[in-house]
């Protein structure tokens, strides 16, 4: 059984008469352990796409089972548990929360699956000391480089233990030495820790990191490639 | 479960700290709320118990009779209070003493030094009512009154202000240009009274007063007096005796039958009545004004809150995204709310106690007694406007979907 599997995912926004199909019948699964790149002209749904796999948002039709679970079937505010405990997420802006530590941030999923306190810092600091960070536990996301920020943002999707990683261009904002340095991280968290990556791109080299490519144009896949 | 309010109310303490004047104007309309709320409590109840010690040394033997002060206008020709009561209550057996009560505040002077000083015009009864003592010297007499004499007994902090450390007996002191010759000094009793305070005042034979220093009263009797002092005999026959006393005035004033009475006579439990339903309209007055500055106070926090959740909504999306359900959300921001009143309120606890002190170290007038109660009256409402006022800002922040909050430009 596939860890994620779309089933002719439509997602449809109506601008006044204007009908934007975001995504059009799209049919993806993924196996546990696959790292797995998203490729696509700017507005070809990628987000879209990513969204609605780490239940952010509800596709207006087609069905979505995750790890077994019918998702397109319950309502979003009970997915909290779900994203909690099977994904974890990174994101271009890295979306720390300001005005808290790097070692708070990471806590915070914790926070919220009611873990004890004292386990709360133990675990942040290894999933800090995972991504290299842990030297930098006590500065606020404003005082560390892009890269660093992501690799907090990295640490706090590995804190709970999720099989699962989303990343929607995380190495837009970084620059190259950085880019690369997040992207091994990347490598390493699927090859040794085996987690299940979907990474969007839009940079080849990006890509090239990943074991299988799928290509988004218009909200449709028109490719899907393994290496 | 702990842990996680443990956690939520850091949070907030943080959110606030990050924008401390902000924060500090919001609260203000809780800390000015409550500082009132504790300040009007705390004179409120230290009003009712200085008044209430009042009545009870004031003695339940004790009876006024005056003019009613909302005189009903149904009532033609009302007469006025005046000695020809007095006279004719004096003689009723169950009456102990009936003295004349004038009161007025005049200048004294002795020498160069000039102050004011509240007179009692009255006669030897009023030694049979109050329990006065002597220091020094002696009472007026009962020829002294007949005779218009121009003496007077002094209390001990009018006669300390007055002649400093000097004694007081056999000089002569000057009110409204008719010389007096002070013949007693009174102990301090620090008792106060009912309007007239021994201690910071002198007593003058009421014949004297009337005749020679009209001008004080403003009466068209010139026989009019503000009040009668009637000592009972027996307490527990006291409203035989009032309904004696009520018969006698309704026969001196020569009310008809049918018609209502034209003066009040009071006692101690009309008193208590009084301070009661004064204190229960403070009560009230309070109950208003805290409510109000509450209401003011949670709408701004209301308002701040909503400007928070908006300026927040990114990292509301953030904290769904990675497993914050809708009522922690909810629960974050309420927490929020319950902080920033109870900051407010805490503060306000402080300004208001201080406040109380002040007042209590300064005034002697007004006396002020805090209690326990007001603090944890007014910081659990401010709890209360925090969750009450908080709560639609939280409501809004939990109903927002992960997405819609992380794409929140
Ligand atoms: N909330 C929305 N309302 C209307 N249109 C939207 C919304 N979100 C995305 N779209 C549209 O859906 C299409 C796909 O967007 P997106 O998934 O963000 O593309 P990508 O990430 O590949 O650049 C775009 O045309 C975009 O304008
Ligand atoms: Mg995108």
């Amino acid at each position: 059984m596939p860890l994620i599997d779309t089933q002719h995912l439509f997602k449809i926004y109506k601008l006044g008469d204007v009908e934007v199909r975001a995504l059009n019948d799209v049919s993806v699964s993924v196996e546990r352990g696959e790292f797995v790149a998203v490729m696509g002209p700017s507005g070809s749904g990628k987000s879209t796409f990513m969204n609605i796999l780490g239940c952010l948002d509800k596709p207006t039709s087609g069905k979505y089972i995750l790890d077994g679970i019918d998702v397109t079937a319950t309502d979003l505010s009970k997915l909290a548990g779900v994203r909690n405990r099977k994904i974890g997420f990174v994101f271009q802006g890295f979306n720390l929360i300001k005005r808290t530590t790097a070692v708070e941030n990471v806590e915070l999923p914790m926070i919220y699956n009611h873990t004890p306190m004292h386990l709360r810092r133990e675990k942040a600091m290894e999933a800090l000391k995972a991504v290299g960070l842990e030297k930098r536990a006590y500065h606020l996301p404003n005082q560390l480089s892009g890269g660093q920020q992501q690799r907090v943002a990295i640490a706090r999707s590995l804190v709970c233990d999720a099989p699962i990683i989303f990343a929607d261009e995380p190495t837009g904002n970084l620059d190259t030495k950085m880019s690369i340095e997040v992207m091994e991280l990347f490598t390493r968290l699927n090859k040794e820790m085996g987690k299940t990556i979907i990474l969007i791109t839009h940079e080849p080299d990006i890509a090239e990191y990943a074991g299988r490519l799928i290509k988004f144009k218009d909200g449709q896949k028109i490719s899907d490639e393994r290496k | 479960m702990f842990d996680t309010l443990y956690s939520m109310f850091r949070l907030s303490l943080k959110a606030i700290a990050a924008n401390k004047m902000r924060a500090a104007l919001t609260s203000l309309g809780i800390v000015i709320g409550v500082a009132a709320v504790i300040t009007m409590l705390a004179v409120g109840s230290g009003t009712q118990k200085s008044m209430a010690e009042r009545f009870s040394r004031f003695g339940t033997n004790i009876l006024y009779l005056r003019q009613p002060w909302d005189l009903d206008e149904s009532i033609s020709s009302p007469k006025d209070v005046t000695m020809t009561d007095v006279l004719a209550i004096r003689k009723l057996p169950g009456v102990e003493a009936a003295a004349p009560y004038i009161n007025s505040g005049f200048e004294v002077k002795y020498g160069y030094t000039s102050t004011s000083l509240d007179v009692l015009a009255t006669d030897t009864d009023i030694f049979k009512t109050y329990d006065w003592e002597l220091e020094s010297g002696r009472y007026f007499n009962e020829k002294e009154v007949d005779s218009y004499a121009q003496v007077m007994v002094l209390g001990a902090t009018a006669a300390q202000t007055i002649f400093n450390d000097m004694d007081p007996l056999d000089r002569t002191v000057v009110l409204d240009d008719i010389p007096f010759k002070v013949i007693g000094l009174m102990k301090k009793n620090g008792q106060g009274g009912m309007g007239f305070d021994m201690d910071e005042g002198a007593l003058i034979p009421y014949t004297t007063g009337k005749v020679k220093m009209n001008a004080g009263w403003n009466s068209s009797d010139r026989r009019a007096l503000d009040r009668v002092i009637i000592r009972v005999k027996d307490f527990n026959t006291i409203e035989d005796t009032k309904l004696d006393i009520m018969n006698t005035v309704r026969n001196t004033h020569r009310i008809h039958p049918l018609a209502e009475d034209d003066f009040q006579l009071d006692d101690f439990a009309s008193f208590v009545e009084e301070a009661k339903s004064a204190s229960k309209t403070m009560g009230i007055l309070l109950g208003v004004i805290g409510a109000v500055s509450l209401l003011v106070g949670g709408i701004g926090v209301m308002n701040i809150m909503l400007v928070s959740v908006t300026e927040r909504t990114r990292e509301i999306g953030i904290r769904m995204a990675i497993g914050a359900t809708s009522a922690d959300i909810r629960l974050q921001f309420l927490a929020e709310a319950v902080t920033l009143s109870c900051i407010g309120g805490l503060i306000g606890v402080v300004l208001g106690v201080g406040i109380s002190l002040f007042v209590e170290a300064h005034s002697t007038s007004i006396p002020v007694q805090l209690s326990l109660f007001s603090i944890v009256l007014s910081v659990g409402f401010s709890a209360a406007t925090g969750v009450f006022f908080g709560f639609y800002p939280a409501y809004k922040a939990s109903k927002l979907t992960p997405i819609d909050a992380l794409r929140y430009e």
